[in-house]
């Protein structure tokens, strides 16, 4: 049951951490390119993107406590890791970001790596 | 002071105040158990003072990854962002008595070896917006 909750915990902070990640850049990447910072916050602030982020962040915040309430501090933030692996896919898959050979290698060495610190 | 003294003194700075917040978590969550998924618990551990230190730490961390962005290169600096988890599993040891597996320090190992590969990868790959 115990290690149940703790993989839920770890999922949806992973989620929300990324999904955060990608709702800034939504936010950011959306206005004109020649809009004025006024034009372009006011803009930000009129859509859902940018609240979204925040909820996310807010969200996050409550749920990584939980998360730390159940597993040690240095297994937690390894694990944790995760989310930088989610926002590189997603970026992949979202924004055409380039999967460069070093980026690919950077994701398997992560991944790997947590899968040993979450099993062992 | 040279620009390799401010980039160094810079990381560890961030590093230093990341860790700080995710101390802060740790002590605010150990504090505030048992660990209930109830309203009472989220109001237990927001009103333990170890939160709002995690927020000056985000805060800390924030400004000096602002200054670093503008003098850095953005590889470096996305690594420094991630390695708090060295200052982490560091303190971990003396302040909570964690210990990890001979494994979990092989998975660690592996993981801030990722990191660093995303950093070079980001310093000498072009930057190309499709």
């Amino acid at each position: 049951m115990n290690s149940l909750l703790i993989v839920t915990l770890w999922v949806l902070n992973i989620l929300v951490d990324s999904g955060g990640h990608f709702a800034f850049k939504l936010a950011a990447v959306e206005p004109a390119a020649d809009a004025t910072t006024l034009e372009h916050w006011r803009h930000m602030l009129g859509r859902p993107w940018l609240w979204l982020g925040i909820f996310c962040f807010v969200g996050e915040f409550v749920l990584w406590l939980a998360f730390l309430s159940l597993v040690p501090l240095a297994q937690g933030v390894l694990l944790g890791m995760m989310s930088i692996v989610v926002v590189m896919i997603g970026g992949r898959i979202v924004f055409k970001e380039h999967f460069t050979r070093p980026r690919i290698v950077g994701m398997l060495l992560i991944v790997a790596g947590v899968a040993i610190v979450g099993v062992a | 002071m040279s620009l390799k003294k401010f980039y160094l003194l810079g990381f560890v700075v961030l590093i230093a105040f990341d860790t700080f917040s995710q101390v802060c978590f740790k002590m605010a969550a150990t504090h505030a158990d048992p660990f209930m998924i109830d309203m009472a618990w989220v109001l237990r551990v927001l009103g333990e003072v170890w939160v709002y230190g995690a927020i000056v730490g985000y805060i800390g961390a924030f400004l000096t990854w602002m200054t670093l962005l503008r003098h850095a290169p953005v590889g470096p600096a996305f690594a420094a962002s991630h390695l708090e988890v060295v200052g982490v599993m560091i303190i971990s040891v003396p302040l909570f008595g964690e210990s990890l597996s001979a494994w979990q320090m092989f998975g660690a190992a592996l993981v801030v070896a990722g990191v660093i590969c995303l950093a070079v990868g980001e310093t000498s790959a072009p930057h190309v917006h499709p």
